[in-house]
């Protein structure tokens, strides 16, 4: 997985620095003093080092938990993300991440107990604004919201006046304004590297103790092995993002397939931990007929009844991060077709693409209530540059 | 973010693998690396005596010191660009035998403070930090590797191009038991012979890399006819250069060699066809034959 492991001198004596220094002992361990010296260096390339990406272990300073930008998750009291990890262990090719980070090395944060105490002063503040930021991959720009015209009829009591109906959380009723939400998928994936991480095996019962603050594991992993150990909790809901099986085989380098992720969505289902959906990102090339058979296949093996949630979001990315994507994979059909840019954020075009998404929606809402069903909110929603 | 299909020079060997420069201090260093490879000189030698081979393999003895190092990288790059590099020579070293062989993971230029991090390559090959020095070190005070180019050398090629595609391999020639007064120079060849195969192992993977690097970035061959057939600014050239690979990114190769076989008025009258074919046939549904929708 990893060619090298490079440590901050700073964690050099800390004890998960030491296991996993323990366990990747066969592979070349270098000391920096800072993570930056290596992972912010300019002229990278971000492709040739995913070929060979290195771990780095390192301390979080400061900005430990930030505001959820808009858009993203559940409309909670507050919605805030922390990022443990930086990168990836898996390589899809609609991922923000290769636009936004120079290097391609994986940087894990080994003080979570810092973390955690960042994540309590947050409980204890009033909540944040959120930042206005749009970025897409499976973790990535979130929205509780949807248009109210693309949806059958709800009742909401949350409409605002931007035209934009804001849903109440279903099956996970506790998410609704019960407490603050946390994310912790949103520069990684929450739950590929748990083996080596712990990081689940850390929080969750860190949050099972505070049942007011809500966390949110972001993944397309199977690393299930350390949640089932544990009694689950209704304040930790496992967010899996799935697309079809042709984009996926396309797209999605390295990461489980669909049946293995859905063998354990359902384990934990079963086991009683709080699951989610994400359809994401729908891509142009997605036929609805293929959504369709995607849906059977997920709805034959889950209880609709008991998801705390479902979503779809359209593929989107901040131009910037777009261009440094098209400039590593300048090769990459994904990358080669029409888009447009509106307020900062790339779209691949679709000529129809209201009523392709109705659609996918129509098929989606076969096995599910619409009431537990949201879409992303996306650059329309804004001003066009 | 990296900018090297704009900005730096992507060359292909005749044998279309990359075209990779090793950088050495001395003659003796070169020694085995000129019989290996098939190296000949190139005249004039000018400043920095130069080799090369038919399949894309340049070296040049830049001499001694940080400052030599680099000139003699950016004089090379002049002469003959590289995809990627390599820099190899023999150092002191704190703890390691005489004789070994290191893939260097940091560079710490001592003069400067400034450190350098070579990408790891996933290559099985021992590995070590290095310490670049103004003099020769006869104190060995630390349990790394000591050299006078490998700061110089690394900072200059990684202006040229991605860090990633820039090695530095040091054998091991003095250590406190076996101190560099006792170093006869004939002894380089023979430490670089024992070393064949790690080096040898190091010119293929950078050859492989630095190949792949050029193919993701290569332009079909209807790119440089259409050059010659219209006039170009600046900025539509590199516009054409943008759709050409979004042509070859669609599986559209045949389509782009059919448009360029045709006459336009002018090279704007091009780029329009260029730009409402691709149109066309990027709508869902109409993808070329890479596009197998879901
Ligand atoms: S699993 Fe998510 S975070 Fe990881 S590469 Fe894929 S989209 Fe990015």
């Amino acid at each position: 997985m990893f060619s090298a492991i490079y440590f901050e001198s700073a964690v050099r004596d800390h004890p998960r620095t030491h296991a996993i220094l323990r366990r990747y002992r066969d592979l070349p361990q270098i000391e920096c003093e800072r993570y930056g010296e290596i992972f912010n260096r300019k002229s990278q390339n971000f492709r040739l080092q995913k070929e060979n990406p290195a771990l780095i272990l390192a301390r979080k300073h400061g900005g430990k938990v930030l505001p959820a930008p808009g858009g993203y998750g559940f409309d909670a009291a507050g919605s805030h993300y922390f990022s443990h990890m930086l990168n990836c262990i898996y390589d899809c090719r609609y991922c923000f991440l290769q636009g936004m980070y120079r290097s391609a090395h994986c940087v894990l944060f080994v003080n979570y107990e810092d973390f955690a105490a960042a994540i309590e002063q947050t409980l204890s503040d009033p909540p944040l604004p959120k930042e206005d930021i749009h970025r897409n991959s499976c973790h990535s720009a979130r929205s509780r919201r949807i248009s109210s015209s693309t949806l059958p009829t709800r009742s909401c009591d949350s409409a605002q006046d931007d035209g934009v109906v804001h849903l109440p959380t279903g099956a996970g009723e506790v998410a609704s304004g019960a407490g603050q939400v946390f994310y912790s998928g949103y520069d990684c994936d929450s739950l590929a590297f748990e083996p080596v991480s712990g990081f689940a095996e850390y929080f969750v019962p860190w949050f099972a103790a505070r049942s007011r603050a809500i966390l949110e594991l972001r993944t397309k992993s199977t690393q299930i092995g350390g949640l089932l150990k544990q009694e689950p909790i209704p304040n930790c809901i496992i967010a899996m993002s799935f697309t079809t099986h042709a984009a996926a085989a396309r797209w999605e380098h390295g990461v489980p397939a669909i049946d293995k992720r859905l063998a354990a969505l359902r384990r934990l289902q079963e086991a009683g931990w709080p699951v989610a959906l994400r359809f994401e990102p729908l891509l142009p090339d997605m036929k609805p007929d293929a959504c369709g058979e995607l849906f059977e296949q997920v709805f034959h093996r889950l209880d609709p009844r008991r998801l705390h949630s479902v979503s779809s979001g359209l593929f989107r990315m901040p131009a910037d991060y777009f261009r440094n994507a098209l400039k590593l994979y300048p090769d990459e059909a994904l990358f080669a077709r029409e888009t447009r840019t509106r307020n900062g954020v790339v779209a691949l075009q679709h000529p129809n693409e209201e009523a392709w998404l109705r659609q996918i929606e129509t098929a989606l809402f076969r096995h599910i209530d619409p009431t537990n069903y949201y879409r992303c909110a996306d650059e329309n929603t804004d001003s066009e540059n | 973010m990296n900018a090297m299909s704009e900005h730096r020079p992507l060359t292909a060997s005749k044998g279309n693998g990359a075209t990779v420069n090793l950088a050495v201090a001395h003659r003796l260093e070169a020694e085995r690396l000129i019989q290996w490879f098939g190296l000949a000189e190139n005249l004039p030698r000018g400043e920095f005596p130069w080799y090369g081979n038919e399949d894309g393999l340049s070296l040049v003895v830049t001499g001694s010191g940080v400052e030599r190092a680099a000139a003699g990288v950016r004089c090379l790059h002049e002469r003959r660009p590289g995809c990627a590099w390599l820099n190899l020579g023999i150092a002191g070293h704190g703890a390691a035998a005489v004789g070994t062989g290191l893939l260097i993971h940091r560079i710490e230029d001592r003069s400067t403070g400034k450190r350098h991090w070579p990408s790891p390559t996933g290559l099985k090959l021992p590995g070590g930090n290095l310490i670049t020095v103004s003099e020769a070190e006869t104190d060995y005070a630390e349990d790394a590797a000591y050299d006078m180019e490998a700061a110089g050398f690394f900072a200059a090629a990684s202006r040229l191009v991605a860090p990633d595609l820039v090695l530095v391999y040091k054998i091991v020639s003095d250590n406190p038991e076996h101190p560099l007064a006792g170093f006869r120079r004939g002894q380089v060849p023979l430490r670089f012979g024992a070393r064949e195969s790690e080096i040898r192992t190091l010119v293929a993977h950078l050859r492989e890399r630095g190949s792949r690097f050029v193919r993701w970035h290569s332009l079909p061959t209807e790119y440089r006819q259409l050059l010659g057939k219209y006039h170009f600014s600046v900025t539509r050239k590199s516009a054409l250069a943008k759709l050409c690979r979004r042509f070859t990114a669609l599986g559209l190769e045949q389509k782009i060699a059919v448009l360029a076989s045709k006459r336009y008025h002018n090279a704007g009258a091009l780029m329009a066809a260029l730009e409402a074919e691709l149109a066309g046939a990027v709508a869902p549904g109409g993808t070329g034959s890479k596009e197998s929708a879901s």
